[in-house]
């Protein structure tokens, strides 16, 4: 059997950290422990606070008399809303590249949940965590409140005179105006920046992507002559290539390739084939953990490795081939795979360096990809910005070109290399506008700041993808006094209308004669906006133009010295953009299980020989950066995430971290996120903590997760989960089996599906009310998520593989926690339920540590109104994301998963008034709803024609520690790798 | 000030004096009555002290130019005391000036007060001498006043309005009485073990015992009353009542709590809900048009109305009333009672846990009726032998926590 690891220690000596581990748990959890030299001696003095605390507490609630409530109704009530249900509008979510089509769960008119379309085919009903957290951005305390210049309130009709004026002035003398956004995909938008650049010659429109697919872009216009990025079906695929490409984290549309990706690997209705995944790569990215097979590699290797491959199958298909660096990797066993797999192969690359985009376009040309997996008739449309135009705008700034900029949606200041000079030449600017929807450090040197409204509050349409069209629309009235951008610029080009009605009118003249179903342009209208989309289906197939390779292959180069260090976006916080979002501070990186704060991913084998221990200090090219030693770290590369160091994110994000993106250089006019030649020296002594969860939750080196590679599998169904025969076997007991009369709710859970993205933990925070509980109290093993995702190494150090394990209460029948508990607060439902009752549980823990899962979490310390953990959940404001069907739980209660109990409830609601069955999959938990890997599937274990119960009865199936006889609602199917 | 506090000295000895007459002690050197005396001094210097403090803070409220001569006499007018040989009710014999027990159907003086207190003095006038409504002008009929009295009222009712109600004089509570017995509990103690001056010893006994005993009835009580309001019943701040339009009128319960069968919450029925009926029907039979208008305000103001909400459960319970009303087809009047009764609404049950689980121990489901409960196959084959009588909504999980406890 193999051995599983969960960190670097427990694989040098198990036990002795398992000792560890429990004496510092131990520690970490009696109330004395409190900070280091404090005084832990109970005193005469404590006893008597005590005392008289109590007292006082007793008097005070003899003497207490219930406050007087009052219930305002409506004035008129609104047709659509029914006080105490909630109501679910199509929108769609876009920032800095991340696009999704959304439904957002309005109660009582505010906005408390966000789910995923499933009408949408680009995203279907998937989300990705920093998409789940958006709701909380609507509620950030960092929100500018209305309009202001140099710092004082000043009224948007002001605003427009003097904008007006200025723009005029700069215009009339042949001035330059800069327009600065991220990418805009909303075609109404583009019409009217048009209409602006239009009525002020001399403006200009720049969009900038603080990580770009320049690379892309580039090699596209001159390969296809568009410049855009294809439609990468990994649903179709069969040979995955991807060089550092992190296509289910970061990289470009990670929703809809993680859809694709999981349906081609999914084995669960008896597929017999699925996909293979290579990843080169240096850091382990979450596409790394997930591939079949990784090779770490150096980010200046990249490059020659390309070339090789494409040689290899330029020899295979008797194309040209090219001279230019070499590698040592052989790729001739890959070569021979997608050679093999013709038409069904997809190779990526991250790279945005153009050649070596030019060198990815040759060789899914070479292999038939276009057409197959790879498409033109949809060309994504989600990253525009050309890394050069910013450069030069850069330098312009700084040479004084322009007169004034402005800016949507990007934060120069902070991701530029030279921020600092930037803001210097910003605020020399005759001009500079912002229009930040929260605090960040470009409009912190703009003359104005316009603050657009949240996405959640305007409306918009986007075109993610040519021909898809998709509609946003507000949810709540406007929180602040804030105005859409759009609405600015048509104001200033002298022609001020509002934004919905301009999106409308551009469907009626545009959409709505493209379409024969309606007869009606409202009734048209009421459609596109019900489904959040309507589409446009194109057909395109592009021509290829293989005259730029010899030149590209010609430029690569290879260095190949010294150590580098790798720039990536994490998968919390992106580009840093939202930084200020505590639930994304707070979700634990899938692959380091770090949160609130980047660090330095070292090899084991540098660790090794400078003596590098968890929570080192290194100086990184002067910078001090925390040690965390990454088990997969490519040798002589360092890997750090941006989007940290924020300076005025506001009070969450400030100082998190440190920011790396002043790093990033430039190379062949793209931005390039390594660093060459770096130096490294050792801080001695210096200790940085680290909220580092991984070693939490420890399953005991116990066959918790259990996998088996296709052609096992294809043998014997069963394959590495034969222990669960042996355990069956033995499964036996005194106790009487209960009865579940109407419904028993369980949950199946694909292995093979689950990607580790951690959009669940993220989801159910937000459905269930889990509170933030800041960096000191994680690194006291406190953290709160209801689900967390296990993540285990096995084999070698230097290239490990790893396993991704989503562990809830597992709701067991026979479940250890219920028979602990003193008061009966967690008893078992006639459903199959492990029920938590708060009001009745007086915290004495006993249920935690007699739960062999550790999924139970203990309210330390009052997370709700407290200046100690002064999140979102310390101010009116945020707290307005609260679900009002959850109870906030108060200090000194435990809780757990409770399987979306409210859900359950509702739906079984509606069905009783309606006087019908359940429907199988009509309930779906917070976590499954949104999965962007369909990992998670729940449902009624009676009903025999259910999906889970069909799922619990296949093969790969298997409980958690099931030779505890604990009989857990919660099953897993067994991981299938697809190694060669 | 000082005139008003000889005044009031005045005003006190007479009072006192009368009261001496009253209870036939006549002579002033009865020493019993120089005690009452000196009592009664304390007692008048302690008024003084107040009513030092009142007019301290009623100077400031001065309205619309009237002194506060002027409020005080509008108040004697209000209540009657002026002028003296004035033959008809006198205002206050409709309209409370404090808060009573039983249901007033007319308008207190607080709620005429704030209604008055931004409008003109002629409107006021007209309200009261050529009133609109036809059973205002039945009541208020031969009333003529002089204008100067008329005045002095609205100035009453200007500063009464903008000084808020009187507060209600504090009664001796619970808690009191509960420290005296504790109070005797030491005593008896100290008797028991210490002084022990007592002959017979079961005295300090019988006490302690008796005020142990009384003590822990008390602690009884109010632990099983401590977030129960049974019996609540607050003044609303429109005479609202369940029985003229539930009762009397036969309006369904459903008519106006509309999401009662398909949410969880009842809903409390919108303003224009409302209109629906009193865009029509301006003037009631027992509060004329006063309380009615308040509605017609409140849809013109744009401000809705806050009622005090009675029934109120802790924040943990998760209770539906489409699960209730739409599933299980219980009656309103089940858990609200006899709401078709009354006049003022009162919480009706405990609302406490063991009153849910006890009904859900003896309520049958609707289990044959509802398509839902298709899905509980064993249940309906017991039924089917006769194994089952009935299904019992606890047999269903109805008791679980985690059906309203998430």
């Amino acid at each position: 059997m193999k051995s599983y690891w969960r960190s670097l220690k427990e694989l040098e000596d198990p036990k002795a950290l398992r000792i560890q581990e429990a004496r510092e748990e131990a520690k970490q959890k009696s109330l004395l422990h409190k900070t280091k030299g404090s005084s832990t001696a109970n005193s005469r003095r404590d006893f008597l606070k005590t005392l008289g605390f109590s007292l006082a507490a007793t008097s005070l609630v003899a003497s207490c008399k219930r406050p007087v409530e009052k219930a305002i109704p409506y004035l008129v009530k609104p047709e659509e809303i029914t006080p105490g249900k909630a109501n679910y509008y199509a929108s769609a979510y876009y920032d800095a590249g991340d696009y999704c089509s959304v439904v957002v769960k309005v109660r009582d008119g505010r906005p408390i949940k966000i789910e995923g379309n499933e009408l949408c085919p680009i995203s279907q009903s998937g989300t990705s965590a920093r998409v789940q957290a958006s709701i909380l951005n609507l509620y950030d305390g960092a929100r500018y409140q209305g309009p202001q210049q140099a710092a004082t309130t000043i009224s948007w009709s002001d605003v427009d005179a003097e904008v007006t004026k200025i723009l005029k002035e700069i215009a009339a003398r042949a001035g330059r105006t800069v327009l600065l956004s991220q990418t805009v995909i909303s075609p109404s938008s583009k019409k009217i920046i048009q209409q602006f650049l239009d009525s002020y010659p001399g403006a200009e429109w720049i969009q900038y992507d603080a990580v770009s697919a320049s690379g892309i872009l580039v090699a596209n216009q001159k390969s296809f002559g568009q410049r855009a990025i294809p439609d990468y079906r990994f649903e179709k695929a069969r040979v995955v290539v991807s060089f550092a490409a992190d296509f289910l984290g970061t990289w470009l549309s990670p929703v809809e390739y993680t859809k694709g990706y999981t349906a081609a690997r999914k084995l669960d209705d008896g597929q017999r084939e699925m996909l293979r995944h290579y990843q080169l790569e240096s850091q382990l990215s979450l596409t790394g953990t997930n591939a079949d097979v990784r090779f770490p590699v150096k980010p200046s290797e990249e490059a020659g490795i390309v070339l090789a491959l494409y040689n290899a199958i330029a020899a295979g298909r008797g194309g040209e081939q090219f001279s230019g660096p070499q590698t040592a990797v052989d790729v001739s066993a890959l070569a021979d795979e997608l050679l093999a797999a013709r038409g069904k192969g997809i190779v990526i690359s991250a790279s945005n360096d153009e050649n070596v985009q030019l060198l990815i376009n040759g060789i899914n040309q070479l292999l038939g990809n276009y057409g197959e997996t790879i498409l033109w008739d949809s060309a994504l449309l989600t990253k525009q910005g050309l890394d050069s135009e910013m450069e030069q705008l850069n330098k312009d700034l700084l040479a004084g070109k322009v007169d004034a900029l402005l800016v949507w949606g990007v934060n120069p200041v902070y991701d530029q290399a030279n921020g600092a000079e930037l803001a210097q030449a910003i605020q020399k600017l005759k001009l500079s506008v912002s229009f930040a929807e929260r605090k960040d450090e470009t409009a912190q040197v703009c003359q104005y700041i316009l603050p657009e409204p949240n996405y959640l509050e305007s409306w918009n349409d986007l075109e993610p993808k040519a021909g898809q069209y998709r509609m946003a629309q507000p949810t709540i009235s406007r929180l602040f006094d804030s105005r859409n951008v759009q609405e600015s610029l048509l104001a200033w080009c002298g022609s001020p209308q509002s934004y919905g009605d301009f999106i409308k009118s551009v469907w009626e003249q545009e959409h709505y004669p493209k379409q024969s179903t309606y007869s009606d342009f409202r009734l048209f209208w009421n459609y596109s906006l019900q489904k959040g989309a309507w589409e446009d289906p194109r057909s395109a197939s592009l021509t290829y133009n293989d005259a730029w390779l010899a030149e590209a292959a010609g430029k690569l180069t290879n260095t190949k010295s010294g150590l580098e260090v790798v720039l990536y976006e994490s998968i919390a916080l992106g580009n840093g953009k939202y930084a200020n979002n505590p639930w994304l501070q707070e979700l634990p990186d899938p692959v380091a299980k770090i949160s609130w704060d980047n660090y330095a991913s070292v090899p084991v084998d540098y660790a090794e020989e400078n003596g590098l221990q968890n929570e080192s200090v290194i100086k990184v090219n002067g910078m001090e950066l925390p040690v965390f030693i990454q088990p997969g770290q490519a040798p002589d590369t360092i890997a750090v995430a941006l989007g940290y160091g924020r300076s005025h994110a506001g009070k969450v994000g400030d100082g998190v971290g440190k920011n790396l993106y002043p790093w990033v250089g430039e190379a062949n006019g793209g931005r390039q996120f390594y660093l060459e030649k770096a130096t490294i020296e050792v801080v001695p002594d210096a200790i940085y903590e680290l909220a580092l969860s991984q070693t939490h939750h420890s399953m005991e080196g116990r066959p918790i997760v259990r996998e088996a590679n296709l052609d096992e599998y294809l043998l014997k169904a069963n394959a590495g989960n034969e222990i669960r025969q042996e355990h069956l076997k033995h499964s036996v007991t005194l106790y009487e089996e209960m009865d579940f009369n109407g419904h028993h709710w369980g949950m199946a859970i694909d292995l093979n599906s689950c990607t580790g993205c951690g959009n669940c933990a993220i989801s159910c925070q937000a459905e269930n009310n889990v509170q933030v509980i800041g960096k000191e109290q994680v690194r006291n093993r406190r953290i709160m998520h209801w689900i967390r995702i296990d993540r285990y190494f096995s084999g070698d150090p230097a290239n490990p593989e790893v396993s991704h394990q989503p562990v809830m209460c597992q709701h067991c029948d026979n479940a250890p926690c219920e028979n602990v508990c003193p008061v009966a607060a967690t008893p078992h439902s006639a459903e199959g339920l492990n029920q938590m009752a708060y009001n009745r549980c007086v915290g004495t823990k006993y249920c935690i540590n007699n739960c062999p899962y550790r999924v139970r979490r203990f309210n330390w310390f009052q997370y709700v109104n407290n200046d100690r953990f002064d999140y979102n959940a310390n101010n009116d404001l945020g707290r307005m994301v609260l679900n009002p069907d959850v109870t906030v739980r108060s200090r000194g209660v435990v809780e757990k998963c409770s399987m979306c109990v409210q859900r359950i409830q509702e739906k079984k609601q509606e069905a009783k008034v309606a006087g019908r069955m359940l429907h199988d999959g009509e309930i779906k938990t917070a976590c499954q709803q949104s999965c962007p890997g369909d990992a998670i599937v729940f449902g009624d274990l009676n009903n025999p024609q259910s999906r889970v119960s069909k799922l619990f009865r296949n093969e790969r199936n298997y409980h958690l520690l099931e030779e505890l006889h604990t009989l857990p609602s919660v099953g897993y199917l067994t991981k299938i790798r697809n190694k060669a | 000030m000082f005139v008003l506090v000889f005044n009031l000295v005045i005003c006190q000895i007479t009072k006192d004096i009368t009261k001496a007459k009253r209870m036939k002690r006549p002579t002033l050197v009865n020493p019993k009555c120089r005690l009452y005396l000196l009592a009664s001094l304390f007692i008048f210097l302690f008024i003084c002290s107040n009513a030092a403090r009142v007019s301290a803070s009623g100077e400031s409220s001065v309205v619309d130019g009237h002194s506060l001569e002027d409020i005080r006499r509008g108040e004697r007018f209000f209540k009657g005391l002026l002028p003296f040989n004035f033959k008809g009710e006198s205002c206050v014999s409709c309209h409370n000036i404090l808060s009573s027990d039983s249901l007033n159907w007319n308008p207190s003086a607080m709620a005429i007060a704030i209604k008055y207190a931004g409008r003109d003095f002629e409107s006021f006038k007209a309200s009261i001498e050529q009133p609109v409504g036809a059973m205002l002008s039945q009541k208020h009929a031969g009333i003529a006043l002089e204008e100067e009295d008329l005045k002095a009222v609205k100035a009453y009712l200007d500063n009464m309005a903008m000084v808020g109600p009187q507060p209600v004089k504090p009664s001796i509570n619970q808690l009191l009485i509960f420290l005296f017995f504790g109070m005797l509990i030491t005593w008896a103690l100290l008797e028991l073990i210490f002084f022990r001056k007592i002959k017979y010893r079961i005295i300090p006994l019988i006490v302690l015992l008796a005020s142990l005993g009384y003590q822990g009835k008390v602690i009884n009580e109010e632990a099983i009353k401590l977030g129960r309001s049974q019996g609540y019943a607050p003044d609303q701040p429109i005479k609202f009542s369940h029985k003229i339009h539930a009762g009397d009128n036969g309006i369904d319960c459903k008519y106006c709590h509309h999401t009662a069968e398909d949410s969880k919450s009842a809903g409390i029925p919108a303003m224009n809900l409302c209109m629906n009926c009193h865009v029509i029907v301006r003037e009631g039979s027992q509060s004329g048009k006063f309380e009615i208008a308040k509605i017609v305000d409140a849809v013109d103001n744009k401000k809705p109305v806050e009622w005090i909400r009675l029934h109120n459960l802790p924040d943990h319970v998760f209770f539906s009333h489409a699960i209730h009303v739409g599933s299980a087809k219980l009656d309103c009047q089940t858990c609200h009672g006899p709401v078709e009764e009354m006049d003022l609404m009162r919480q009706h049950a405990d609302l406490s846990m063991g009153w849910c689980v006890n009904c859900h121990r003896e309520t049958d489901v609707k289990f044959q009726e509802n398509g839902y409960y298709q899905t509980f196959k064993n249940l309906h084959d017991q039924l089917d032998k006769g194994d089952l009588q009935a299904v019992k909504a606890q047999d269903i999980g109805a008791n679980d926590c985690m059906r309203c406890h998430y």
